[in-house]
């Protein structure tokens, strides 16, 4: 039975009992002792040193599209998060707040106004096209706005790749405003306080530097009047409502509060790519800021950072097979150690999976060689280890195929299964995973990192719906 | 689902250093792609190339088999030279902002010598700026916008396939030479590919006095039917410079359904012909089909008992990539198999042969020589050379 | 009037298949208050089932048994295949989070969506099929009187779709099920404390709706011949307008709306230009949104304090 009511006090009684003691509970006790303003100091300077620590531009350049979409994130969290309103359109304004900079910046209709300006005028004009997203949106109840929304997103895309034949009145030749599929390239670089910024590494503090303040302005606004307003529409606009609350006027202001936070992350990312181009700003990024929200947990400052570092992170890893691996068998062992308890039931999983690997590794190797006859894909520090474990044939495509449907009807039953089935089958379960990671998904590590995406958020839904730092909410019906 | 009750901070906490190990594992192969001193023999030639390709996301039709045809490339070259050369996917979904990525992530990668591709020209203006810092030589296997090599803006670029400028005219000249148009409909796929061909050619057939109108599509629209309706009865030629094959058989049978009799006209995008196949049109292409070309034929035989079918952006990557190895090559033996060196090499290749049926060599801008189109007609079933 | 005549025929072709992807999403949301954002690829996947039920049969040139049957079979394999995933997605994905908060459900379609996709991409590469109807059914068959200019298969595809439509109205109307569907959709707790088993009756409108996709999905592959990963993308936000114009939750509603949306973006392709097909739907959207919020024949939605 349910508790009754929706109240946050209550649904956190669980945790606080779950609240351990021990060294991580008691660092996790000091941390939040620690003033905000602190942990930000702290925040900040361990992402800075970032840069010094590595040489290469690809990490630094993977830091940045990190902190835009911990921004992005951070933005979005003020529509779905705070307010409650499912914008499934975000990412038009980022698109929007991109385009707009282009324009104000680039040789395409020869305006080329100084940063600071044109950052000021995109940040209005996305908090005004917000603004007009949220009028017809006032009348609509969530899921209908996620769908007008999510039109507006893909109409967003269409308008930019076709606005490149405009005939305007007074006009014989059409006018390219957006470039059309070319989209505009040569955009100029951001040019703040007497500093032109160029590189990779430029732009990387000059993100963080915006991230840092947007964060503090985020968690004043959180702790506001406005912020607890959103908090209250959030959880039930009508009552919100009869307690004289301007319900629409803050809807509107949501809209327009995470348009501006996206616009302002468009221009920096323009500058940054020294272009904009349609293809941008489709679907799957926006799959990709909703992950981050996520699996942070909705409604959460930290929680946003966490998720933008989590998924950005592992995404961009997820490029390389030698990287990839490290992630997937690193989170393979971490779901064992979190859901095996006590550890010598754990360790009697890991000893047998580590078995049957052999075992079949040495009687189907030794009864059909082409079994053992390829390598992995991955040239990492475990490649030979699981060369000598694994089953891997020579050419494994259909095989592998054939293994995935399985891997995925098995993984599915065994969810629905009791605990004694789900022990017994634990140990296929996992070599099976790594056999298809081996032999199929890494042949395609570019789909396989938009599978994995697809897999996580039905996977943290499922477990875990309010993420890894939202608040547990509980709704009455 | 009382499946996980822990507190959040340990999980956390390991995902977070699955993340970290992950990305300092990469510290192993710094420093990678050979060292200096006397000529090295091609089997202790190691390194390793970049693919760039849309390898997912609306494209990825062609992006796949582009990927497909340079591991297969890449394969038959080790093969038949004794080399170990390795290949890195990069997938840019035709985005511009993910080619720039992967464009950073090759260059950060020591072991990467040299790269093949990006696909599209928009991905070329992107990854091109930080291949040129890094030295990095870069071999496009489709991108053929005319600005890319004529600006001198990136000067490790080449590709093998010509340009617009010289698809354009050749298609134009034969429209209104052999083919006498006086109205010509065009009609665009939206892509920066085919708006560059369309551009030309509009141009072209204007200057001529040709009537021409434009259109354009999407390429996920399946139903033409809209614009095949509206396609006038005094029109002589369609013209569809697309990159899928399939939408415009569909769009042809469409004209058939609804009595249309203009001729279709496309570009080698259209060269595919299990896809299209439509009686009596023309297309133009950078190459024939390789399977008419005698030596060209097993390999394409080859590819497809591995791989399956293909058209015409994979054949081209091959070449790309035998380009980009050959180069690869030629550095170790002279000694030095580093990013620059490649790069000269590469402009440097003169390949007699190749899977294009024509012999391969790069001029001062990186277009590769001779750039010959041949139109074809389709006739009794087949394609068949007409210039 | 010879091209509008044309038209009228591609926008009710169009039209009938969105109104049957339209039912699934307005049947679903209906029942569970959940937009289904994977349905789009349950139609791709029976879609994919048709075309290898086709090529197990021998191919559109030489099929093993005469043609009529060729298409059962496809229809059934499609339909089937299509039926079971919407039921095992119902399952094991949605069903956990009946009582979570809306977002959650929601953002596993959306999930859901992406992971089949990826699936159907890792399965069956990204090379496009092509069902090569031509060969099947000559397009000289069908109707050539005077204006109209129509080929069996599109002909196949209007008539057939509404015979299910039909028989989807009358079932919900009439039969047991079809009333506790209607049940449950108005007030679930009612329902089950009424004796409806509501799990059944739940899993029943995942199926219906599933096997209408897929069937959508091989008439699609045969009309417009070409089968790939995507195509459960924009079918699928098309069909989502109509259900959502229509009024969401209501069946002759998904069906107008598709209708609606079909001749919409017929006519605008054709008297206007494609570039603004999908501008005009999404205005049409706007529009209905504003004007009737919960639809053209949607009830107001009382909202229950």
């Amino acid at each position: 039975m349910a508790p009754v009511g929706v109240d946050e006090w209550v649904a956190r009684l669980e945790e606080r009992r779950e609240r351990r003691g021990g060294i991580v509970g008691r660092a996790l006790a000091a941390w939040d002792g620690v003033a905000p303003v602190w942990r930000l100091v702290i925040f900040a300077a361990l992402v800075a040193s970032v840069p010094f620590l590595t040489d290469s531009d690809f990490v630094v350049r993977v830091g940045v599209n990190t902190l835009l979409l911990a921004m992005l994130a951070l933005g979005l969290n003020i529509v779905v998060g705070w307010a409650g309103l499912l914008d499934l359109g975000y990412i038009a304004f980022y698109g929007f707040g991109a385009y707009t900079y282009a324009l104000l910046a680039s040789d395409q209709i020869d305006v080329h106004l100084s940063s600071w300006l044109a950052i000021l005028i995109v940040v209005v004009a996305c908090a005004l096209l917000g603004f007009l997203l949220g009028l017809p949106s006032r009348r609509l109840i969530g899921d209908y706005l996620a769908i007008v929304t999510l039109f507006f997103g893909q109409v967003f895309v269409e308008l930019v790749t076709n606005l490149d034949r405009v005939t305007l009145p007074g006009d014989d030749e059409p006018v390219d405003i957006t470039g059309g599929p070319n989209g505009i390239a040569g955009v100029d670089p951001i040019n703040l306080l007497g500093i032109e910024f160029l590189t990779p590494t430029d732009y990387f503090y000059l993100s963080l530097v915006v991230l840092v303040v947007l964060i503090g302005g985020l968690y004043l606004i959180d702790n506001s009047r406005t912020g607890r307003a959103w908090r209250a529409i959030r959880e039930d606009p009508l009552a919100a409502g009869l307690m004289t609350m301007p319900v629409k006027r803050l809807k509107l202001l949501a809209f327009a509060f995470g348009a501006a936070v996206a616009g302002l992350a468009g221009s920096i990312f323009a500058a940054l790519q020294i272009g904009v181009f349609p293809r941008n700003f489709e679907t799957p990024f926006l799959i990709l800021i909703y992950a981050a929200v996520i699996l942070g947990g909705a409604g959460s400052i930290t929680g946003m950072l966490a998720g933008a570092a989590v998924v950005g992170i592992s995404f961009e890893l997820l490029r390389e097979p030698d990287e990839a691996s490290w992630i997937f068998y690193a989170g393979i062992l971490l779901a064992l150690v979190i859901t095996v308890r006590p550890w010598t039931r754990l360790a009697a999983v890991l000893a047998g999976v580590v078995a049957l690997g052999l075992a079949l590794h040495a009687v189907v190797g030794g009864i059909w060689p082409e079994t053992v006859a390829g390598s992995p894909q991955a040239d990492w520090t475990f490649s030979s280890a699981i060369d000598g474990w694994l089953l891997l044939p020579e050419d494994p495509r259909t095989i592998g195929n054939w293994a995935f449907v399985a891997l995925v009807v098995l993984a599915v039953w065994l969810s629905q299964a009791g605990p004694r089935a789900r022990l017994l089958a634990l140990v296929p379960l996992v070599y099976l995973a790594a056999f298809v990671w081996e032999n199929r998904l890494m042949l395609d590590p570019s789909v396989t990192r938009q599978l994995m995406l697809g897999a996580l958020l039905i996977v943290v839904m499922n477990l875990r719906p309010a993420g890894l730092f939202g608040a547990k909410r509980i709704e009455v019906a | 689902m009382a499946l996980i009750r822990a507190s959040r901070t340990p999980m956390l906490i390991l995902a977070l250093a699955a993340v970290v190990a992950a990305g300092c594992g990469d510290d192993d192969d710094d420093g990678g792609g050979g060292d200096g001193g006397g000529g090295t023999s091609a089997a202790d030639c190691t390194g390793t190339i970049g693919v760039m390709a849309p390898i997912t996301g609306d494209a990825a039709e062609l992006g796949e088999e582009q990927r497909n045809w340079a591991r297969f490339g890449l394969d038959r070259f080790n093969r038949e030279n004794g080399s170990k050369l390795k290949m890195v996917e990069g997938d840019t979904q035709l985005d511009p902002g993910q080619a720039s990525t992967v464009a950073q992530q090759f260059v950060s990668d020591d072991a990467i010598v040299g790269v093949v591709g990006p696909a599209g020209s928009q991905e070329v203006d992107a990854a091109g700026p930080l291949f040129d810092r890094a030295g990095l030589g870069f071999v496009s296997q489709s991108a053929t916008a005319t600005e890319l090599t004529e600006s001198g803006d990136y000067p490790t670029f080449s590709r093998v396939v010509p340009k617009d400028e010289v698809q354009g005219p050749t298609d134009a000249d034969y429209m209104i030479d052999e083919l006498g148009v006086k109205n010509v409909l065009i009609v665009d796929d939206q892509t920066s590919y085919s708006t560059g061909i369309a551009d030309v050619l509009e141009d072209e057939l204007k200057k001529e006095g040709v009537q021409t109108t434009r259109e354009s599509v999407n390429q996920k629209q399946t139903d033409f039917s809209a614009i095949v309706s509206r396609i006038a009865d005094d029109t002589d030629v369609v013209f569809l410079p697309w990159q899928l094959a399939a939408n415009a058989q569909q769009f042809g049978k469409q004209m058939q359904e609804q009595g249309k009799d203009a001729v279709i006209f496309g570009s080698d995008g259209l060269f595919s012909p299990d896809d299209f196949s439509i009686a009596g049109s023309y297309v133009s292409a950078f190459a024939p089909d390789i399977t008419s070309i005698p030596e060209s034929k097993p390999i394409g035989d080859a590819y497809s008992e591995k791989y399956g079918e293909f058209g015409t952006f994979g054949p081209p990557t091959y070449a790309a990539i035998e380009v980009v190895a050959t180069a690869i090559l030629a550095a170790c033996e002279g000694g030095d198999p580093s990013r620059e060196a490649v790069a000269d090499q590469i402009r440097q290749v003169k390949l007699d042969e190749s899977i294009l049926g024509q012999p391969i060599s790069f001029d001062e801008n990186g277009d590769i020589r001779r750039a010959k189109f041949f139109i074809f007609k389709i006739q009794g079933g087949n394609f068949e050379l007409v210039q | 009037m010879d091209f509008f005549v044309q038209q009228l025929v591609n926008g009710l072709t169009l039209g009938s298949l969105y109104a049957l992807l339209a039912l699934g999403y307005s049947i679903v949301y209906g029942i569970l208050k959940l937009l289904n954002f994977a349905h789009g690829e349950v139609y791709m996947m029976g879609a994919f089932m048709g075309y290898f039920t086709l090529i197990a049969l021998g191919g559109a040139a030489s099929p093993a048994v005469p043609v009529a049957l060729v298409l059962v079979l496809m229809f059934l394999a499609a339909g089937l295949s299509a039926g079971l995933l919407g039921v095992a997605i119902e399952r094991f994905a949605y069903r956990p989070l009946r009582d979570a908060p809306r977002i959650a459900p929601l953002i596993t379609a959306l999930g859901m969506s992406f992971f089949l996709q990826s699936t159907a991409l890792l399965l069956f590469s990204a090379d496009v099929r092509n069902m090569d109807t031509s060969e099947l059914i000559s397009p000289a068959t069908g109707i050539h009187a005077g204006p109209l200019d129509i080929s069996l298969i599109r002909i196949l595809v209007i008539v057939s779709a509404a015979l299910l439509m039909v028989a989807l109205a009358r079932f919900v109307a009439q039969t047991k099920l079809g009333k506790a569907m209607r049940a449950v959709a108005y007030d679930r707790e009612a329902a089950e404390m009424m004796g409806i088993d509501v799990n059944r009756t739940i899993v029943a409108a995942f199926f219906i709706g599933s096997v209408l996709a897929g069937a959508a999905g091989v008439m699609v592959g045969l009309v417009f011949d070409r089968v790939w990963h995507l195509m459960g993308f924009t079918a699928g936000l098309k069909a989502f307008t109509a259900a959502v114009v229509g009024g969401i939750g209501n069946i002759p509603g998904a069906m107008l709306g598709g209708l609606l949306i079909g001749l919409a973006e017929a006519f605008t392709a054709g008297y206007i230009s494609t570039t603004f097909q999908n501008l005009i739907v999404f205005g049409i959207l706007i529009v209905v949104m504003l004007v009737r919020p919960t639809g053209l024949l949607g009830s107001p939605a009382i909202e229950k304090v």
